[in-house]
């Protein structure tokens, strides 16, 4: 039934998704899907799309944009938050974006793409440059990898962070052609030193002046490179475009997006990933497609796949105000989500977030834990614009029963143990508020292990 | 026996040390609740701690570590010099600052050592260029991707402990030295951080302790059991801040500075067992310009203090052989004083080193107050010859790939 992830038949796994007895479509299938698409939905959206088939719902979140009304009220965010200084408002205007998004596939492949081009504000020190970064994230984040590539490696606050913002013919700067290689498209080991340093040779002339790029000409190195196998006078966008086009790019990047959006252990095999990959290239490296195909299959319903991902941070708070309808202070979040180790703009090094276990440790964990007691707790935290009794009674949980089993279908994406579902139950029973007694039942459920997993 | 309230009340440490250690964990093996044997089970018991003290802003050394029998020194610095009868002594010629007593208290229990003369060739005078310099061993225009106390932590294969690899207690930025690739090291700002909020309350803690007891079908999904394993872990070490807020008593109270009390989380931390290797702290306001002498003193006396009191606290409740504390800065400052009561960006300049482990005394000569380098002193030990003796000689790992090259050693500790 429950076959290891190593052991699925390529095939099957990326065909369209059919329901069966023991993978039905129903509210845990949708629940799972917009965890992983996006950061949850309340059980009343759960019911809404469990009435429609899922291939439509898949395509709807991934054709999803954000309406003009919805980027106009974003826009001016912006410019407030850069106009009151410091990346920490631009983090809270981010985080209001993905509270409020219609379209959360798109923020979630944006905040994907944030952790893969990693910049960090830490470095950068220009929330205008990093805002332009995040923007232009947003524009290809289901778009085409090959402009994405070719636009980041323009990008004024990625060069900054990578000290290639001069590229003088005489001393050609390693680092940006060294990870471009590395880190953005092939993976460790599908390039030689010589790649490198002939791929620096093509970024020649490439600077920022005054936060914008631009090509110096008198020092360009217009002489012959050869840079993984392709020989010619190549340009900085032949550069780009010669290690875009490579196929290991599009296993590169189909088995990163395979981890973000599926599993992140055990290690998905070759040949899993291989199918996948070579769609990516027929599709002429639009990410839109694959992640349709990805989201809608087989594998990413299965019971093998649920629950083997570790939250994110975004996701933790996210996730858990979202699925309740939630809103709070954004600013004090921000500043939370970078104690436990998910800054936004403020990815911890090129390589970004290795997500996975790595989230994980005794201070991550309490912090998670406190951070649901903290929100629980806060004035400035509704549900639903209202208490958090409310909001569960309207979604048909009464009775601390009701509650648990609710927060377990549209929160969890593993069962509770049986022991979890009758001590929580029992804090029916106790003195004081109701209220108090739901954010005791809650922050508890928030504690359990279950709840770390995606 | 109830064990579980046992540990509650007794920090891990504090219970194994009681007696017939061995047969105690047996015991307790047998009949807690396993998520509490794991925490004993993880715990080596030899883990060195390394303790850091970043002083920026380039601390005097000149002021610190004081050559008062040389004319020279008296010469340079009319107004700033500090008399040879106010020093506290460490020999015939050279003594401490007045204000760092609790120094020259731990170098009478032979647990302080002073290496002179530290720097780098072509010393940059800019704190923030010679300060990534000391953090990640790696020139301007050299690729600087990570710090040396990062690479230690990744090549210790400390991303597979429980506890932080390493923590930085500050609201500050995190430090550079710590970046890496793989182990992410949390900033803490105060203790409360490693304590579970909720746990006040009587019925939330009894039914957590019940869930966390519950294994569940957890054994089919490894992500599930090692997330099972931290928590347990996590809620063991809040019970253990919990438990050291009450147990825990410093040996004497730590001063009410910037410093004293970072150290005094670090005690604390400690005490409860914590099983993170390195604590990064810092202290800034070295950048003396002008109208130094009080403000200088006040500085070294806030160092001084604090680490005399985290080094005598710590060996009181029995811990005292697996720490070491290093201060470092970026630079020393120039040898003569400038016109305003101050003193301007130098060069070489001492690290301080205090623990029952380390070498008491000099290493080394101090510069030369005459061979000068355009003005300012000239270094004779780099900088990564420390560091490749504490990563040696006290974290005993391999300091090549740390520091990007073979550095010998110096002799730091006895």
């Amino acid at each position: 039934m429950m076959k290891p992830v190593e052991q699925v038949d390529p095939n099957w796994a990326w065909e369209p998704f059919l329901a069966t007895a023991e993978t039905p479509w129903d509210m845990g299938a949708a629940a799972h899907l917009m965890r992983r698409a996006g950061f949850g939905a309340t059980g009343e959206e759960l019911r809404q799309l469990m009435a429609r088939n899922p291939q439509d719902v898949v395509a709807e979140l991934v054709a999803a944009q954000e309406p003009e009304s919805f980027q106009r009220e974003m826009a001016s965010l912006v410019r407030a938050s850069l106009a009151s200084g410091g990346p920490q408002r631009l983090a809270a205007q981010w985080i209001y974006r993905m509270l409020n998004t219609p379209a959360p596939l798109l923020e979630k492949m944006t905040l994907f793409w944030h952790g893969h081009f990693a910049t960090s504000a830490a470095k950068v020190e220009d929330s205008k440059l990093m805002q332009q970064q995040n923007e232009l994230l947003r524009e290809y984040a289901l778009g085409d990898f090959s402009q994405l590539a070719l636009e980041i490696s323009r990008d004024p606050a990625m060069l900054l962070y990578l000290d290639s913002a001069t590229n003088r013919k005489t001393h050609p700067n390693e680092n940006y052609a060294r990870e471009i290689m590395e880190l953005f498209c092939l993976g460790e080991g599908n390039y030689t030193e010589q790649d490198i340093r002939e791929l620096a040779r093509c970024f020649t002339g490439w600077e920022i002046k005054r936060e914008k790029f631009r090509i110096n000409r008198y020092q360009q190195d217009t002489g012959e490179k050869t840079v993984l196998g392709r020989t010619g006078e190549l340009s900085g966008e032949d550069g780009v475009a010669t290690v875009v086009s490579q196929h290991q790019t599009a296993r590169f990047i189909t088995r990163k997006l395979v981890r973000f959006l599926v599993l992140d252990e055990p290690r998905a095999p070759d040949d899993l990933i291989e199918p996948l990959a070579d769609k990516l290239r027929e599709d002429g490296m639009r990410i839109a497609p694959t992640v349709q195909r990805i989201l809608g299959s087989n594998l990413f319903f299965s019971m093998s796949v649920r629950g083997r991902k570790v939250r994110s941070p975004v996701e933790v708070a996210i996730g858990f105000l979202r699925t309740l309808n939630g809103s709070t202070d954004a600013f004090r979040l921000a500043t939370t989500l970078q104690q436990l180790g998910q800054g936004l703009y403020f990815p911890p090094s090129v390589k970004g977030w290795d997500g996975g276990r790595t989230w994980i440790n005794s201070s991550t964990l309490l912090g998670r834990s406190n951070l649901i007691r903290n929100l629980l707790g806060d004035d400035k935290t509704r549900f639903g614009k209202q208490g958090l009794e409310q909001h569960l009674t309207s979604q048909g949980a009464r009775s601390m029963g009701e509650v648990v089993a609710y927060l377990e279908t549209v929160l969890f994406a593993v069962p509770l143990p049986d022991t979890a579902r009758q001590k929580i139950a029992q804090l029916a029973d106790s003195p004081g508020a109701k209220e108090n007694r739901l954010r005791d039942a809650v922050h508890l459920l928030c504690t359990i292990p279950e709840f770390q997993l995606a | 026996m109830n064990n579980h309230s046992l540990f509650q009340l007794e920090s891990r440490r504090e219970f194994l040390k009681r007696g017939a250690a061995a047969s105690a964990v047996m015991t307790f093996s047998m009949t807690a609740p396993g998520i509490l044997c794991q925490a004993v089970a993880q715990t080596p018991r030899n883990d060195r701690i390394l303790v850091v003290v970043e002083m920026a802003g380039g601390n005097d050394g000149l002021n610190t570590i004081v050559p008062h029998r040389d004319p020279g020194y008296t010469k340079a610095r009319p107004q700033l010099a500090i008399d040879g009868d106010s020093v506290l002594k460490i020999n015939s010629e050279i003594g401490l600052h007045p204000s760092c007593r609790s120094f020259a208290d731990l170098l009478e229990q032979g647990q302080f050592a002073v290496v002179q003369g530290v720097g780098y060739e072509q010393p940059n005078r800019s704190h923030f260029e010679s300060m990534d310099i000391w953090h990640s061993c790696q020139r301007k225009g050299e690729v600087r991707q990570d710090g040396w106390l990062g690479r230690y932590l990744e090549q210790s294969g400390a991303a597979e402990s429980n506890d932080p690899a390493a923590l930085h207690l500050g609201f500050d930025k995190q430090p550079f030295a710590l970046m890496s690739r793989d182990v992410r090291v949390p900033s803490i700002r105060s203790l409360s951080q490693f304590r579970l909020r909720g746990g006040e309350s009587p019925r939330f803690r009894e039914a957590l302790d019940q869930l966390l007891e519950s294994d569940g079908d957890r054994s089919g999904n490894d992500l599930l059991g090692f997330v099972q394993a931290s928590t347990s872990n996590a809620i063991t070490s809040s019970r253990r801040m919990e438990s050291s807020g009450t147990m825990y008593q410093p040996s004497k109270p730590y001063p009410a500075s910037g410093l004293g009390e970072k150290m005094a989380t670090v005690a604390k931390l400690i005490a409860g067992g914590l099983q993170t290797r390195v604590y990064y702290v810092r202290i800034d306001g070295f950048d003396t310009h002008a109208n130094q002498p009080d403000a200088h003193a006040a500085l070294l006396r806030e160092v001084s203090e604090a680490v005399g009191c985290l080094v005598s606290d710590v060996s009181a409740h029995g811990d005292g052989d697996r720490l070491m504390v290093m201060c470092f800065s970026e630079f020393g400052r120039r040898v003569a004083e400038n016109a305003s009561e101050g003193t301007d960006h130098g060069t070489a300049g001492p690290v301080l080193l205090a623990g029952a482990a380390v070498k008491a005394g000099l290493v080394g000569r101090h510069p030369s107050l005459t061979d000068l380098d355009q003005g300012d002193l000239k270094y004779h030990t780099d900088f990564r010859q420390v560091y490749a003796a504490v990563i040696e000689d006290w974290l005993e790992a391999d300091s090549s790939p740390v520091l990007g090259g073979d550095y010998e050693a110096l002799e730091l500790f006895s």
